[in-house]
């Protein structure tokens, strides 16, 4: 279809105009990361951009190698934080894909489990907040709290549906004949599924398994809730990252934020041909 | 048309029959049943154990008076029993109401404001033009963003002498100092913009999607026929669009009824309670009052409250797609 160059004008300032309110509030905070305490707090005529006299201090200090010119010390880097929302993001993840792949292959295969597809969707629609006294209780039974395990396991239920759905789609995509094949050779089911099926799938099971990274990456009210000193999670962490000496730590934060920002977005761009499948619980693909 | 955005439409949440499955029972001997069993054990244990049995303790607590605090067993919550009270106070709790209200308001103002802005930009996309590609991606960044972290860059962006007042001041060629979260009307405003900001492009996502898969050979068709731009979109991609604009503004709808990251990372349900949405209520109740009795309640009754919202807009949904 071709357009009139007035509508190409205006396509192109709409979108510049969008980009613009789309990244300056992630660019503002990659700037205010690499800004010296001095900057942080400027405003008026003395609020910056770019910083002037750009420094890696804020890093260095979350991560604890050095305290520079920040006045207090912090009671415990940043270092532990993030392995507790790698260990229990990469366990989750393997949780949901463990269970959510196997479960939507029977389905798919062999009809079994036909009430978790409407389990699994009313198990996403509740609010967390909602359903977190049980869990709590729970949690605090099995001595789960607190530990990058116990968020693991919530995590993996949490994002189970996702990992369900979506790879439900790509099973129900997949041809059978190579399976049928297979069988009449004489392989079991199960062979079929572990040495045919699964390498076939490779590349729908890595999107589906950095999809519900995503997911259990970003969680923050679940963190809240289930952890207090030794295993908290980033976001949990950043919120606590404040002094009452020196108010926000601004550049602290920001340095964090981006730590926890960047993964991921690069993820997501890196799967964003199954983003519509995986958020619409594969009602969509494109 | 462009690779990336081709899409087809597949089954809707709701259309739960297992279309293709009944057909090859003959093809599925006793093992593939036996395996069939095993494999989905695991999902259906975790569902069992985080639905079912919760939802009955939720149940049993919310009739009773039990604190963490009691120091006994939630077991032992019979102890306090106190009938239906929970759900009595609960009637009359006007904080909670307002909590409803305010998330219901929120929710009434962000989801068609992302659904417009999404359409709008999913329009602009839908033909090929130079740098499509990179500003699609970019476009992604914000639902990609953690949603904490997100708070907090709104949190900053919104300081009195912060860059979005710079930006106002710039903009209005004098000074522009506005304390926008802490005060009432304005941290509202303040943590939907946020809200707006980072699920837009989501509803530009799915709109794309469904604008795309419209077959290009009737608009084409209707092109030739002298259609207008405007009558081609209203009567051939509109009413393709219906289940693909339904699933869009649910998903949103749902999401848009938890908010609590973002928002209390950036008042913390304040000033006073002029931010606090159910989620952040709820939280409260739990964290500092500590009547966890009372809070199984509002959850309960949340939750039956939206199973029937969902069954019924999922029953709704299935009969649009018949139709």
């Amino acid at each position: 279809m071709k357009r009139s160059l007035p509508f190409e004008v205006f396509r192109y300032a709409a979108i510049l105009l969008a980009l613009a309110v789309t990244l300056v509030p992630t660019l503002w905070m990659a700037s205010m990361a690499f800004k010296p305490i001095a900057e942080w707090s400027a405003t008026g005529a003395d609020l910056t951009w770019w910083p002037k006299a750009p420094t890696l201090d804020n890093f260095r200090f979350i991560l604890g190698t050095s305290t520079s010119d920040l006045i207090v010390a912090l009671e415990s880097t940043a270092g532990k934080p993030i392995l507790a929302s790698l260990l229990s993001a990469v366990f989750g993840t393997l949780i949901a894909m463990t269970a959510g792949t196997a479960g939507a292959y029977g389905l798919s295969r062999f009809g079994s489990g036909q009430n978790l597809p409407l389990a699994l969707i009313q198990l996403r629609l509740f609010p967390p907040m909602a359903v977190m006294i049980p869990v709590m209780i729970m949690w605090a039974f099995f001595g789960l709290v607190d530990t990058w395990w116990g968020l693991a396991l919530i995590y993996g239920i949490v994002t189970l549906p996702f990992a369900f759905w979506l790879m439900k789609t790509f099973f129900d995509d997949m041809p059978r004949e190579i399976e049928d094949a297979a069988l009449v050779e004489g392989c079991s089911r199960m062979r079929v599924f572990i040495k045919i099926t699964l390498p076939m799938m490779r590349p729908a099971l890595a999107s589906s398994a950095l999809f519900v990274f995503i997911l259990n990456w970003s969680d923050y009210l679940i963190a809240l809730l289930l952890t207090t000193r030794e295993w908290v999670t980033i976001p949990v962490y950043m919120a606590s990252l404040s002094s009452s000496m020196t108010g926000q730590l601004y550049g602290a934060k920001a340095a964090l934020g981006l730590i926890a920002a960047v993964p991921p977005v690069i993820m997501g761009i890196a799967i964003q041909k199954h983003l519509v499948r995986g958020l619409t619980f594969g009602a969509l693909k494109q | 048309m462009s690779s990336f955005a081709t899409e087809e439409k597949r089954s809707v949440p709701g259309d739960l029959t297992p279309s293709d499955t009944r057909t090859e029972d003959a093809r599925i001997e006793d093992g593939g049943r036996r395996l069939g069993f095993l494999l989905t054990l695991p999902a259906q244990l975790l569902v069992l154990f985080i639905a079912v049995f919760p939802l009955l303790m939720q149940l049993y607590i919310s009739l009773t008076d039990w604190s963490p605090l009691d120091g006994t067993g939630w077991w032992q919550a019979y102890e306090v029993w106190n009938g239906f009270a929970n759900y009595t106070d609960l009637a009359i709790d006007s904080r909670f109401w307002d909590a409803l209200g305010r998330t219901a308001l929120v929710m009434l103002i962000c989801v068609p404001v992302e659904f417009l802005l999404g359409l709008g930009l999913a329009i602009l996309f839908m033909d090929n033009f130079a740098g499509k590609r990179v500003f699609y991606s970019f476009m992604l960044i914000p639902m990609m963003v953690v949603p904490a972290v997100a708070g907090y860059m709104f949190f900053m962006l919104f300081q009195s002498g912060g860059p979005v007042n710079d930006i106002i001041s710039t903009l209005i060629g004098r000074p522009f100092v506005l304390a926008w979260l802490s005060s009432p009307g304005t941290a509202l405003a303040a943590v939907m913009i946020a809200d707006i900001w980072q699920w837009t492009p989501l509803m530009f996502l799915i709109l794309l999607a469904g604008l795309v898969g419209v077959p290009e050979d009737q608009m084409r068709a209707a092109t030739l026929l002298g259609a207008s731009w405007w009558q081609r979109f209203y009567t051939i991609a509109l009413p393709k669009m219906k289940t693909i604009m339904i699933i869009a503004l649910s998903i949103r709808i749902i999401e848009n009824f938890k908010i609590f990251d973002t928002l209390f990372i950036m008042t913390g349900g304040g000033p006073g309670v002029a931010t606090e949405t159910i989620s952040v209520y709820i939280y409260k109740v739990t964290q500092q009052d500590l009547i966890w009795g009372y809070v199984a309640a509002i959850a309960l009754v949340i939750l039956v409250v939206l199973s029937i919202v969902v069954s019924l807009a999922i029953s709704r949904m299935n009969a649009v797609k018949e139709a």
